[in-house]
């Protein structure tokens, strides 16, 4: 029995997660709940897999999570003037200040705030945002809506454009058609998300540069605001488009030069000549031959580039005008609530930390060689 | 066969440094006031007296650019340069000490990944307030600590398939101390790989920095930046595009440029098909 699940627990975990990801879609639960589902099934999974290994790996999470905390919090602590002063104003008396400093718990030395933010933080209260006068963890629950559908989108298009163009690119190595994949991918790489959302809505939305009288450009996508799913589907992936778009494209290049080289390493094995002397057909051969032995680093970067998305989402979120996490974290800073900030980077980092970890467990239930080794060092 | 870095190579080479040299000679050479206002030329399209046009209030959008690249060049400069030499010591330690000076380096670069740059750069930011200068410090300040993690393990890795070769087991043997095996054998080794390397991450940081700008958190106003032009330019998108895109194209020709150097220099010094 329990050999017949360790043979199918790549896909056992994958349909498990999908299953997760699609109850949380339409039961909407609280985003903690799903968060600690996927997590189950991952640590499950892996310690079907490989259960010393998985342990050793939570058990290293944790101190990470730990000092992450803490600088986060040190930073925060560190940051020069007096909150109290910054929500009163410079107006304010003495007694006030000194009533908003207890409110806040700015009295207490340094390590019992800590003790006393972080164990909020394990009971899931970050605490209230001074400008907002809101709940932390409600605001960041609310605004990861949106982020994590940006990043999700964007992750798809990526793929949709990366694995064709770099299974392609392999196969041609070095003709033509490869350098010229390659050396448009490589613009991609070059072009700071901002710069490429800013010429989609320029060329997509508001009808592009007028040239002697000629529009170059057209006028087919909304250019900004969000609409949630819930509301309108249709109008919600017209308007998600055009960010996720401007969000893939770099990583699209990223990893389709990951795909190619690992294509072109997987192509020159034996097994391949051996499907091509049976006279298999050259689709057949390179996606469902080729493609599998070669996606693995790929799946580790996608996990890896959630942390750059993520960065990018923020950029890309103030330029549409999306309410994502980014966007929180940013009004956090320029009105300097330092706390909306510091549990804003301290949920964004354990996301982070999570997936990574995640990607890691399914790497090990996706490929079976690596069960019972370490996995190395990666980029 | 002999190695050719080809003409594009060479043609990227004297982009970046005619840019350079433009910004660093900006005072001297004959261009116009990137503060000055001229009137009646608001939101007008290139012309032979204003090359990249005008922005909204009429000031030209040439020599705007050319400042700005003082900005960008300075900062992600200085910055590549510091994460270099602290992210070439950590790497080259790392890599040389073996087991647990190695455990422990590592370790501890890796948790410095785990807060996504941009994000830690907006905590960071919450720093910034008084006079430029201060700014820019922080600015760099950050940018160091964003890559020395990713330069330390590029420098790890080749120190540690460097310091395994024969000939840095007979500097050993032959009573080489620590120092000198590091400096002397392994580094004029490890250079090449990372200073093409450190092209890409001077990319990596022009295109944080305009991040930044274009939130309005970097080297404040009058200072011209890419990223603030770009993002002021987005109110008149529609009827003078040309202000937000001319820098937008300058950004994106200095990255690309930086970043095929780079690629290029990695493949001269390394046959071997590079990833990323």
């Amino acid at each position: 029995m329990k050999q017949a699940v360790r043979d199918q627990l790549g896909r056992i975990i994958a349909a498990a997660l999908l299953a997760t990801i699609v109850w949380a879609w339409f039961w909407r639960p609280p985003f903690s709940w799903t968060f600690g589902v996927l997590v189950v099934i991952g640590t499950v999974g892996a310690g079907i897999a490989d259960g010393r290994y998985a342990l050793r790996r939570i058990a290293g999470v944790i101190p990470v999570l730990v000092g992450v905390s803490f600088v986060v919090f040190a930073l925060m602590a560190s940051l020069p003037g007096d909150p109290a002063i910054n929500i009163l104003g410079p107006a304010a008396t003495a007694d006030q200040i000194a009533i908003v400093r207890t409110e806040l718990g700015l009295d207490e030395p340094f390590f019992n705030r800590y003790g006393n933010w972080l164990g909020g933080v394990l009971t899931g209260d970050l605490g209230t945002s001074i400008v907002l006068r809101e709940d932390v963890a409600d605001g960041i629950s609310r605004s990861m809506t949106p982020t994590l559908q940006i990043m999700a989108y964007s992750v798809v298009i990526a793929l949709g454009f990366a694995v064709p163009l770099g299974i392609w690119a392999g196969y041609r190595q070095g003709t033509k058609t490869d350098g010229a994949i390659n050396n448009v991918m490589l613009g991609f790489l070059a072009t700071p998300n901002f710069v490429l959302a800013v010429m989609l809505v320029l060329f997509l939305a508001i009808g592009g540069l007028s040239v002697a009288g000629n529009e170059i450009g057209v006028r087919v996508l909304p250019a900004a605001r969000y609409v949630p799913l819930g509301e309108d589907v249709v109008l919600h992936f017209k308007h998600m488009l055009l960010p996720s778009l401007a969000l893939a494209m770099g990583q699209a290049a990223v990893f389709m030069r990951l795909l190619r080289s690992d294509m072109i390493a997987t192509l020159r094995l034996p097994f391949i000549d051996l499907a091509r002397s049976k006279g298999l057909p050259t689709r057949r051969i390179l996606w469902r031959h080729a493609l599998r032995p070669s996606s693995f680093t790929l799946l580790t970067v996608v996990g890896l580039t959630v942390g750059l998305l993520i960065g990018g989402a923020l950029i890309v979120e103030f330029i549409f005008t999306i309410p994502g996490v980014g966007a929180y974290i940013f009004l956090g800073v320029t009105q300097r609530d330092f706390i909306a900030v510091q549990g804003g980077v301290l949920v964004i980092s354990t996301l982070y930390i999570v997936v990574l970890t995640m990607s890691d467990f399914l790497y090990l239930a996706l490929d079976p060689r690596l069960r019972g080794r370490e996995v190395g060092a990666r980029a | 066969m002999r190695k050719r870095l080809g003409f594009v190579f060479w043609v990227a080479v004297a982009y970046l440094v005619v840019l350079a040299v433009a910004a660093v000679f900006a005072d001297v050479l004959p261009i116009k006031d990137p503060a000055e206002t001229f009137p009646g030329t608001s939101k007008q399209g290139p012309s032979l007296s204003h090359w990249f046009g005008n922005d909204g209030v009429g000031r030209d959008v040439f020599s705007r650019v050319i400042y700005g690249a003082q900005v960008s060049l300075v900062i992600s400069t200085v910055g590549t340069v510091l994460a270099l030499v602290i992210g070439g010591l950590l790497g080259m330690v790392s890599g040389y000490y073996s087991s647990r000076v190695d455990r422990w380096l590592t370790a501890t670069l890796n948790a410095s990944l785990v807060i996504p740059p941009l994000i830690l750069f907006l905590a960071l930011v919450l720093f910034l307030d008084g006079e430029a200068k201060r700014r820019i410090f922080i600015l760099v300040f950050t940018f160091v600590l964003l890559s020395i993690a990713p330069i330390a393990r590029v420098v790890r890795a080749a120190t540690l398939s460097w310091a395994g070769q024969d000939f840095v087991l007979a500097a050993k043997t032959l009573g080489a101390r620590d120092g000198r095996v590091l400096f002397r054998e392994i580094l004029p080794n490890v250079a090449p790989s990372f200073v093409s390397y450190s092209l890409i991450i001077m990319a990596g940081l022009i295109v944080v920095e305009g991040s930044v700008a274009f939130l309005g958190l970097s080297v404040p106003p009058p200072t011209p930046t890419w990223g603030d032009m770009i993002n002021k330019g987005r109110t008149n998108l529609d009827v003078a595009a040309h202000i937000s895109l001319m820098p937008a194209i300058v950004m994106f020709v200095t990255v690309l440029a930086l970043n095929f150097v780079g690629d290029k220099l990695q493949q001269y010094f390394e046959p071997r098909e590079s990833v990323l």
